[in-house]
């Protein structure tokens, strides 16, 4: 009976938003709303309830509620358990074949076995991610490592790689999936610190901490998602609780020195959280050269570049940015590309791209812009293959942009069809990304929203 | 490295260094100050005479010294030095494990680096038993900590 009443509680928060935002409530949730727990129970599918809407007001964030409701699976609220010891045959000789192709060379005893103490954690944090944890079973020492300053001083001189993609995907949404893509995988942890009786989803990231907002827009939260560092941020002084953006930038090279979280919410309001104070400030308001209500695209996840944050907004269309430092607002109007659908902000060595859906009769393209500085209009630069864009032909296709560093994931989904891609912008390459899939599961499962973040292992939330 | 017989020059001051097997070796400031060690010395002006490195045997010496000299050159490119590098450290594993005490001893920090990252992938394919022998280790763990461990880090799967 509690999940009704917590399926009730989001559902009439749903409501409330988007009068809030003067569009009807899609049809889809009438019947939702009375149905007794059984029936809910008894919904076989797990398909996304595609709502009917054209304008991209409402998003994947409540379609993940819709979809989670009708097949009951809000239940999911436990702490994901880990697998048992029992690995799957392929993956058992998938991990032989890969272990002997890196470790050729047998490294002889006696060479390495007066190797220097301080030594190792100058290697150790020059190992892949997924090798730390495979070898915290080696001894003590090595397991305690993530409590170690001076481990966390090396672990911040490597230079980064790659981001890794932390999602939420429809069936388990409190444990997330992680997709690491260097060695292509995906990883199902168990965040146990999290809170799991109510729905809380990654917003924003920094420094190898994500920021995590729950379904209400009420709490903050930071995590590491490798170490499960965990904080509930004090909460906010705002008596309405409405849809804001989020944006989160560091204080210096890491989170060594600190991070700060912004909000900012469609009537002008916002906050800045500092995280070496642990309170929320406002640090004044919006200039009135800033028209309001600021129509945010909350689909945009804001853009972090050099201190200065970024968010997409559609009325006027453009770009309104946010300095971290001298917490001054400004605005620069930029006319969106005609045609386009699902469009979010990124960011690649101080480039500012745009990534969306084109479509044209009934092709569909996933393009990608870059900000002319000078001018202030888009320019196109790159589009996803042919041979690819062709299977989204005459379909109705949605796109979920996760991540705006770099390297972006792309989760494209039409009724039938779920593909995900991640696309490096300086490199200008497109990947397949393999389907997630939860261990001992077989169902490919569909990712609802999330984001990028550098794995490090000693961010401290 | 420039032979011995070269005159000192107030611009271009080298330093003498003494390896523990009695090779000896000149090497120009610019390049010698790669060395944390080396810098501390010219600064306070203790590098007169030869230098003594009980530590580093004349072969090591001799690569280590080569490497400060590439690193040391304007001329040379970002790529160009990369390319040095992924050469440089291709070594056996007792001419690495050289360079890295050396690079230890003298506080060659651009050099350890590029040597822990080299070991980083040596070891990176291995089991945390094969970790334990190479490295002569001891498993503190009782069998029940280490399964909880293991299991506790099994989502990490990988190489």
């Amino acid at each position: 009976m509690e999940e009704l009443a917590m399926l009730r509680q989001l559902v009439g928060q749903l409501q409330e938003l988007l009068e809030l935002y003067g569009s009807r409530p899609p049809h889809p949730l009438q019947p939702l709303y009375p149905l007794p727990l059984s029936q809910l129970h008894s919904q076989q599918h797990n398909r996304w309830c595609f709502l009917n809407v054209d304008d991209g007001s409402t998003d994947d964030y409540y379609s993940l509620i819709m979809a989670a409701g009708k097949s009951g699976s809000l239940k999911m609220l436990e702490p994901y358990k880990p697998p048992p010891a029992k690995k799957l045959r392929k993956e058992r000789t998938r991990g032989k074949s890969s272990r002997t192709a890196n470790s050729v060379e047998v490294m002889e005893q006696q060479i390495w076995k007066d190797f220097p103490e301080d030594l190792f954690e100058a290697v150790i944090a020059r190992l892949p991610i997924a090798t730390f944890f495979r070898f915290r079973s080696v001894c003590q020492k090595w397991n305690d490592l993530l409590n170690s300053q001076s481990f966390s001083q090396y672990c911040a001189q490597v230079p980064q790689g790659n981001p890794w993609f932390y999602t939420i995907t429809h069936e388990n949404v409190n444990s997330g999936a992680m997709y690491d893509p260097s060695l292509k995988k995906w990883h199902h942890p168990s965040i146990s610190s999290l809170p799991n009786k109510i729905i809380i989803l990654p917003v924003a990231s920094a420094g190898g901490l994500v920021c995590f907002l729950d379904i209400g827009h009420r709490n903050f939260y930071v995590c590491n998602p490798l170490s499960q560092s965990f904080k509930e941020l004090p909460a906010r002084s705002v008596k309405v609780w409405s849809r804001v953006a989020v944006g989160m930038t560091l204080n210096g090279n890491s989170t060594i020195e600190g991070y700060k979280i912004l909000w900012v919410g469609c009537d002008g309001e916002f906050e800045v959280y500092d995280s070496v104070k642990n309170s929320w400030t406002r640090p004044g308001n919006m200039p009135s050269s800033i028209k309001l209500p600021l129509s945010l695209n909350f689909r945009s996840q804001a853009v972090s570049s050099d201190g200065t944050l970024h968010f997409m907004r559609s009325a006027p269309e453009g770009i309104v940015s946010y300095d971290m430092a001298t917490g001054v607002w400004k605005q620069d109007i930029i006319p969106a590309p005609l045609h386009l659908t699902d469009h979010t902000l990124a960011e690649c060595g101080g480039r500012i791209m745009l990534v969306g859906l084109l479509t044209k009769n009934a092709a569909t393209c996933v393009c990608i812009w870059e900000l002319q500085k000078m001018t202030l209009l888009w320019k196109e630069v790159d589009r996803m293959p042919n041979i690819w864009c062709l299977e989204f032909y005459g379909k109705h296709v949605r796109m979920t942009c996760l991540g705006n560093k770099g390297l972006l994931m792309l989760s494209l989904r039409s009724k039938q069809m779920n593909r995900l891609v991640t696309y490096n912008v300086s490199s200008r390459e497109w990947l397949k990304v393999p389907g997630c899939v939860v261990p001992r599961g077989r169902k490919r499962q569909w990712i609802a929203c999330g984001t990028a973040f550098h794995p490090c292992l000693t961010a401290v939330a | 490295m420039s032979s011995s017989s070269s005159p000192m020059q107030s611009t271009g001051r080298k330093l003498k260094l003494k390896s523990k097997d009695d090779e000896t070796f000149e090497v120009e400031e610019a390049v010698a100050v790669k060395s944390q060690i080396f810098k501390y010395m010219v600064e306070d002006g203790v590098s007169n005479g030869p230098i003594p490195l009980p530590n580093v045997n004349g072969k090591t010496l001799a690569r280590v010294l080569q490497w400060c000299q590439k690193h040391a050159d304007p001329t040379i490119t970002e790529d160009e030095l990369n390319k040095y590098d992924a050469g440089f450290i291709d070594v056996d594993q007792a001419v690495l494990y050289d360079l890295l005490m050396a690079a230890n001893y003298l506080n060659i920090e651009e050099l350890l680096k590029l040597a822990c990252m080299r070991v980083a992938d040596m070891i990176k394919g291995k089991s945390p038993d094969e970790i334990r022998r190479t490295f002569n280790i001891k498993n503190d763990f009782t069998p029940e900590e280490e399964e909880e461990v293991r299991k506790e880090n099994a989502w990490a799967l990988g190489p």
